[in-house]
């Protein structure tokens, strides 16, 4: 019960913010947001009510602990709510990519196997292919 | 929607989308009364009479990827049933106010949920939007504004922050909770 808290006050948040600045040194964030990879995670009611938060939770902590410059934002539906949660992967220089029925495992793949090495993993929905 | 703070989340997307640039969002609970009042108010695009008198329609959506909007309309359902009720008033250019009233002594009434965890995902999704949260329960309030945020130099960006951000609103969302009265169902 008596749980010890530590953080109440703006002032204690400002502490905190101090500790984390003085312990790391700012990774280098490219300028420009072409050159990172961004993530968006579609935050429609049909997202949401199946688990949107979780996974996007997922990729800001993983993407941060990984040491991987990415913006992480919400979108609206993109129109597949059978397959939600949907995340669009843009890798810099490439078109989207959008993966469907994603859950924190899912995520961990679409990280270590699409992000990190641009092998495409299952789940994706082909929203905007070209044919040959 | 299993609790208020999907729809927390679900109704400030509808602001974002509508290119609010300001976000107000309120939860007032009434020990005496046995109300909470939710309440989102943004200065978007707003809307005309004619797409509000269709608002409470869920085959009514201005999106062409799908012909069912249905966030409203869950939260209409989700505070009627609790015996409250769902008022929108909104003028095109100027914004949009939207209130859900719900009956704390009533079983049917939603659990608050991850208000903490929705609201740090907004400010950290949305930089550019000036965020005000407030709780209020009866003479107690909780308020958090990204512009003080900003000023103190808090940095969302940081993942590590980001939790911290996170246990303060819980802690302060805690500490107001403690003095809800026993008959309500929120939770």
């Amino acid at each position: 019960m008596n749980q010890i808290s530590e953080i109440k006050t703006l002032a204690d948040l400002k502490k905190k913010q101090e500790e984390v600045r003085a312990r790391i040194t700012l990774r280098d964030r490219a300028e420009s947001p072409d050159s990172l990879v961004q993530v968006k995670v579609a935050m429609a009611t049909c997202g949401i009510a199946s688990g949107a938060k979780e996974v996007m939770e997922y990729f800001v902590e993983e993407l941060d602990k990984r040491c991987i410059d990415a913006v992480v934002t919400q979108t609206g539906c993109m129109g597949y709510c059978f397959a939600e949660p949907t995340v669009e992967v843009t890798l810099p220089g490439k078109e989207p990519v959008v993966f469907g029925n994603v859950d924190p495992e899912k995520a961990d793949e679409i990280i270590e196997c699409y992000i990190k090495d641009g092998e495409l993993v299952d789940g994706i929905i082909p929203q905007n292919y070209n044919t040959i | 929607m299993i609790d208020l703070a999907m729809h927390m989340m679900d109704i400030v997307q509808n602001s974002i989308r509508a290119g609010a640039k300001k976000i107000g969002i309120d939860f007032i609970e009434n020990n005496d009364e046995a109300t909470l009042l939710f309440r989102v108010t943004d200065d978007g695009s707003g809307m005309n009479e004619e797409s509000l008198e269709k608002l409470h329609d869920p085959f009514y959506t201005t999106r062409t990827t799908r012909r069912v909007g249905l966030g409203v309309p869950f939260l209409k359902m989700t505070c009627e049933q609790t015996g409250g009720y769902l008022k929108v008033q909104s003028e095109e250019g100027k914004g949009t106010f939207i209130e859900a009233a719900f009956r704390t002594d009533n079983p049917d009434c939603l659990p608050l949920g991850d208000i903490a965890g929705y609201l740090t995902l907004l400010l950290r999704a949305n930089a550019d939007i000036h965020f005000r949260f407030t709780y209020n329960l009866d003479e107690l309030d909780f308020t958090l504004d990204s512009e003080e945020l900003n000023e103190q130099g808090i940095e969302l960006q940081h993942a590590e922050m980001l939790s911290m951000v996170k246990q303060f609103i819980r802690e302060n969302l805690q500490l107001l909770y403690r003095d809800r009265s026993p008959v309500s169902y929120l939770c």
